[in-house]
């Protein structure tokens, strides 16, 4: 199943790379990113595209555990089970 | 002010009185200004063992275990204590030395990315650009590693920051300020309902209890509704020892009450646990028929391996108290009780060697009250879960995540080092041991009494037991009757030891070895043969335990 993640986060060095492994190790396949620095520089929006069969949830609650993440919503009707 | 000198400052504020660490060229500035620093800096040998010392000295006070370590190999000897201190989320601040930032990304000397290799074994890592930032960075690397559900940071610190001079004025004091616990009781009442309706409730504990400081609320938990408990490797202690309805450990190698209540009880009520595979065996058969109360901080573990029927999340202080419902269950608290007594350990071995489980019971009899034991992983890990009895988690050091052989040496300095005043012993195997065996250095350098129980059965026993139950007895490269003479390898340390065989030589060896003033090797030789049981073989249901009867 596919799935689009609207993030907010920290603008720091290794901010995508956490995403990225956080995504790939709890099994969920990488289909699209974008990035682009909000105005202030100090944090990014990113549009995450993901497929997996697994619950999303266990994705997102990941996720949010990021401590650069500020705020992650699913595209669409889709909401995660439980949000940090 | 130069930024090593900061590192120093900011390290005292928040009361870091030992840190454990190996020098190199890229941390030498931070070396330099600890030279003049009040903050205590033990050596180790080797920086996984000083990273294990950090873990050991965390997990036995409750505050934070500093390491530190030079950049490329130093940084990289502390992945494997990181992702330990991950897996157990034990809070730990690792400061690893880096090259200046001008030679970063040209393969410079010693130059590792660091950053990059922290992201799977902390919570949370940082590459400190500025010295004006290093302050801050600091201070949040401590709040991190304490808040939530606890865990390792690094903060990755360039030669040029140490160098760089900063006019920095520092507070008196800086409190840990760890980001406050949201805590939810919307589902309060679910669980109440829960626990009053249940006819055969189990409490299944886990290391989160201990770590949200909730002991005493545990207690009167289990006073207010009298049910059945049990506890994972982590959480070994946190039942009060005069609770008749403790059952021990459950899981892979729990005892057979323990897995056979959480099999047949109808309500599970985890607090501060997470489903570990080693803990349910076959998920799909795991507590059939239960619903399941699950109480954490860490919103990830709710619903991750299993369907939580009532999940409260947040502070345990306050929802132990919240959930209490009152039990009505007699007739399961006397079933459990026979369970318990028809299933309790036997210590009739015959013949005349050691008997592992009899000599560590006789252990944990002997030894002092509120003495620490740092366990390495195997059988022995196993045997003492089964056989110790503890009066705190924080008295039970064991990694239980990660199961990292090597732990225990460099861990029970740690505890010694937070807690001089306990008696601190490692019980390791002879396949543990050699894995950080270096670190008797460190014990012979500062003249810590640990005393270090080696039981040696001349194979890595525990895959041994494997090969042997499940891969036709092709015991493939676990054999070690080549061990050194463990007993004059202490010796080559300042450290006395004795060798033993014997049954009847145990009770005399542990009084020789509590009374002997520093530290202290007693060399304990087992039959290979020993296994540990009950076994949960893999893929198997709890109540599928295999025992030495059966095999």
């Amino acid at each position: 199943m596919n799935h689009i993640l609207h993030i907010t986060a920290s603008n720091t060095p290794a901010v995508v790379e956490r995403l990225l492994q956080v995504t790939r190790y709890r099994g969920y396949q990488l289909t699209g990113l974008q990035m682009t620095p909000r105005a202030d520089s100090r944090s990014v929006a990113i549009r995450l595209s993901v497929s997996g069969d697994k619950p999303i949830h266990l994705l997102t609650s990941q996720l949010h555990k990021l401590y650069d993440v500020q705020q992650l919503e699913l595209a669409g009707s889709e909401l995660a089970v439980l949000s940090a | 002010m130069k930024g090593a000198e900061l590192v120093l400052k900011v390290l005292q504020q928040h009361g870091v009185d030992s840190i454990f660490g190996y020098p190199g060229g890229a941390i030498m500035p931070i070396y330099d200004a600890l030279y003049q620093s009040s903050v205590k800096h033990y050596l180790c040998r080797h920086e996984q063992g000083g990273a294990f010392s950090a873990i050991g000295y965390a997990r036995a006070s409750g505050k934070v275990g500093v390491c530190m370590a030079t950049s490329g190999p130093g940084a990289t000897n502390l992945i494997t204590s990181l992702a330990d201190a991950m897996l157990d989320s034990v809070p730990v601040v690792a400061i690893t030395g880096q090259v200046s930032q001008a030679v970063m990304g040209t393969d410079a000397f010693q130059e590792i990315d660091v950053l990059g290799l922290s992201l799977a074994v902390t919570k949370h890592s940082f590459m400190v650009r500025s010295v004006d930032e290093l302050a801050a960075t600091l201070n949040d690397a401590f709040a991190i590693a304490l808040s939530g559900r606890p865990g390792p940071v690094l903060v990755d610190i360039p030669k040029d920051v140490q160098l760089a001079e900063l006019d920095y004025q520092p507070e008196a004091t800086t409190s840990v300020r760890p980001v406050p616990v949201a805590t939810s009781l919307a589902n309060a009442a679910k669980a109440r309902a829960l626990i009053a309706g249940a006819k055969k409730p189990v409490a299944y504990i886990g290391g989160g209890v201990h770590m949200a400081g909730a002991m005493p609320q545990l207690q009167q938990f289990l006073a207010a509704n009298p049910m059945p408990s049990v506890t994972t490797l982590k959480a070994m202690g946190s039942v009060a020892k005069d609770n008749a309805h403790y059952l021990g450990m459950l899981g892979m190698h729990g005892t057979q009450a323990a897995n056979l209540a959480v099999q047949q009880c109808d309500l599970l009520i985890c607090l501060g646990a997470r489903f570990d595979d080693r803990v349910t065996g076959n998920l799909q058969k795991f507590a059939p028929l239960a619903k399941v109360i699950h109480v954490d901080i860490d919103p990830a573990e709710i619903n991750k391996v299993r369907f939580a029927d009532a999940a409260l999340l947040g502070d345990m202080q306050q929802i132990l108290p919240a959930i209490s419902a009152g039990t009505d269950c007699a007739d399961w608290l006397n079933h459990c009780a026979q369970l318990k007594q028809q299933y309790g350990w036997r210590y009739d071995h015959p013949g005349e060697r050691i008997y592992a489980p009899l000599m560590l019971k006789q252990l944990s009899e002997r030894m002092p009250d509120n003495s620490v034991v740092a366990c390495d992983v195997g059988q022995h890990q196993m045997w003492v879960a089964q056989h110790m009895r503890f009066s705190h988690p924080r008295n039970h050091l064991s990694s239980g995540g990660l199961g990292t052989m090597g732990f225990g040496l460099p861990a029970a300095i740690g505890a010694k080092l937070a807690r001089p005043q306990d008696t601190v012993i490692t019980v390791t195997g002879d396949g543990s041991f050699m894995m950080n065996v270096q670190e008797l250095a460190t014990i012979k350098r500062f003249r810590l009494p640990v005393k270090i129980v080696v039981i040696d059965n001349q194979r890595l026993g525990m895959v041994k037991q494997w090969q042997q139950l499940f891969f036709n007895a092709r015991y493939s490269e676990t054999d070690l009757s080549d061990n050194p003479d463990f007993v004059a390898l202490a010796a080559a340390f300042a450290i006395p030891g004795h060798c033993i065989t014997r049954k009847d030589e145990v009770e005399s060896a542990l009084e020789a070895m509590f009374t002997w003033p520093g530290p202290y090797l007693l060399h304990v030789c087992i039959d290979d043969k020993d296994n540990v049981w009950p076994l949960v073989p893999p893929g198997a249901a709890n109540e599928d335990m295999i025992t030495e009867a059966k095999a």
